[in-house]
């Protein structure tokens, strides 16, 4: 019995843990619907970004470290469309906004376009750009900047089914 | 209790790093972040490349339209760190006197800092000048995209986005929108540089720059913005200051597209654009000409469901030649396509090479005879590919 109810809180724990706590992972073509199993039944916000030549980005990053700071659990994907070898850089970045402990993920295939083509088939490139996935995995995109209010407006939605 | 259980629990809360994301470690890989090349033909037909390797920018030239190349020599006695990736590329120019000038753009140890680099020789390539330092506000401050254009007699300029009036403006506790675009000029093949002069605030901050020299001197094109945010293209001559919006394409993003447009003259001083947008009016890869303050309306490139991206065109005599790069869902394709009218028929895209790991975008080349596409690539190196002739359709 109390061995049944260990394993029930060891599952509790292992489907709440946040999964970015250290190195970014790397992100192929499978890597997408692995978060959406993480997040079954859950919304998130699949975020990406650069380290590399978008100041866009380095803006979304300060505020969504101010947000996740005044949000309990934001349920944030981060996902850096450089490649591994840039993983020193985005934790330098990550960890200068407060935000090197959420789940974050680097594009780790030779044709970044068969990762995004995974992600969005319409997506050239252009950074950052938001996917806010509501509980039941639809989705709303966001291109360019995520505003404050339509971040807090989503999350007042959604996040109650979190 | 079972201890395994309870030293499991333990384990899971201490590191709450043992959830799906870290399935994947990141593995350490070779460096393809240089594979960005600057090529360019001279008035003997020979071509020269411009390539880094370990922090150093390496030059060499081929005289058989790029089969074999000369044991490449390094630019620079120290070396530094060189932007050479995605829209970022060395420039290499080779004027009729035989002196040949590089431009690169090095980057520098704080967040989104650099300057642009420049160096010549003046005995074919065996020796190089020290490089020198063309941004001449003294600051370590955003410098970058830059581009080189010749008249071949002497006169060259290179035009550059510079973030120093947005710092400026910062520092004062204000907001700047975009960056801005400087240049220097030379009137003795790069042994002198005129005092940086501005061409323009408030453009887009991360697609190239593009430059070309016409009858009546250097014309810049660049990622502009109008209004707010509209991120639309905008030419200017440098002498005249003269700047004119080159595209209507209305493309409104509050982001950095990573995806400039490309400039080139031809003998009848036509100039020739490519560029990229997602803009209301339309969205995808585009070519068009303006003559004489005449302009062809913009024509479509490459498969959009391919990713057709990042197209470059060269131009001379005659002859246009526009490159792109597309992905089929394996492979990337350097595709090209070729007009000998002056850009007023096209012959068909050719499908000229495939590469199946991480590549450069082609660049094409043309002297108005050859029309060659340089493409470097991780796995199969630089390759120069010929274009076939065929009649216009």
């Amino acid at each position: 019995m109390i061995r049944r109810l260990l394993f029930g809180i060891l599952t509790v724990l292992v489907l709440t843990a946040p999964a970015g706590a250290g190195e970014p992972a790397a992100f192929t073509t499978d890597s997408l619907e692995k978060i959406k199993a993480q997040y079954a039944g859950r919304p998130f916000i699949l975020s990406l970004w650069s380290v590399n030549e978008c100041s866009y980005c380095i803006a979304e990053l300060t505020f969504l470290g101010k947000f996740a700071k005044t949000q309990k659990r934001l349920p944030l994907v981060l996902v850096a469309t450089d490649s591994p070898e840039f993983v020193p850089a985005m934790q330098k970045t990550l960890s200068e906004f407060g935000l090197d402990k959420m789940d974050s993920w680097v594009f780790d295939d030779a044709f970044p376009e068969r990762l995004r083509h995974v992600i969005d088939p319409s997506w050239y490139g252009e950074l950052p750009r938001t996917y806010l996935y509501d509980a039941q995995h639809q989705r709303e995109t966001v291109v360019g900047k995520v505003s404050a209010q339509r971040l807090r407006e989503w999350l007042k939605k959604h996040k109650r089914a979190n | 209790m079972n201890i395994g259980v309870f030293a499991l629990l333990l384990a899971v809360g201490l590191a709450p790093a043992a959830a799906s994301a870290m399935d994947h470690s990141v593995m350490p890989r070779p460096a393809n972040g240089a594979l960005a090349v600057g090529a360019t033909l001279d008035g003997n037909g020979r071509v020269w490349l411009a390539k880094v390797e370990r922090q150093q920018l390496w030059v060499s030239w081929s005289n058989d339209g790029g089969q074999r190349f000369s044991r490449p020599v390094a630019v620079a006695l120290e070396p530094e760190d060189i932007a050479a990736n995605a829209e970022n590329r060395p420039k290499i120019a080779v004027a009729q006197d035989g002196t040949v000038l590089l431009s690169w753009n090095q980057s520098l140890p704080k967040r989104f800092t650099g300057n642009i680099r420049f160096a010549r020789s003046t005995d074919g390539g065996r020796n190089f000048s020290a490089p020198i330092t063309l941004n001449d506000d003294g600051r370590i401050g955003s410098h970058s995209f830059d581009s080189l254009a010749i008249d071949g007699a002497g006169r060259v300029a290179v035009a550059w986005l510079d973030g120093r009036d947005r710092d400026a403006v910062r520092e004062k506790g204000g907001t700047f929108a975009g960056t801005s675009v400087y240049f220097a000029q030379s009137a003795d093949n790069g042994a002198r540089f005129t005092a940086n002069r501005k061409l323009t605030e408030h453009t887009c901050e991360c697609c190239r720059t593009s430059l070309t020299w016409t009858a009546e001197g250097p014309v810049a094109l660049w990622r502009n913005l109008y209004g707010t945010n509209t991120r639309d293209f905008a030419l200017a001559n440098l002498d005249t200051g003269k700047m004119d919006r080159a595209t209507d394409d209305e493309w409104q993003i509050d982001a950095c597209p990573h995806h400039g447009g490309g400039l080139a003259v031809d003998g009848r001083g036509t100039l020739h654009l490519v560029w990229f947008t997602q803009g209301k009016t339309r969205q995808g890869l585009f070519y068009k000409r303006i003559a004489g303050g005449r302009e062809s309306s913009p024509m479509a490139l490459g498969n959009p469901t391919a990713h057709a991206s990042h197209a470059a065109v060269a131009a001379a005599g005659s002859m246009v030649l526009i490159a792109w790069r597309e992905f089929d869902g394996r492979a990337y394709i350097a595709q090209a396509m070729h007009s000998t009218d002056g850009g007023a028929t096209w012959n068909a895209p050719q499908r000229l090479a495939e590469s199946s790991g991480a590549a450069d975008y082609p660049l094409p080349l043309t002297d108005g005879k050859q029309a060659l596409v340089v493409w470097n690539s991780a796995t199969e190196g630089v390759r120069v590919l010929p274009l076939e002739s065929g009649k216009p359709k």
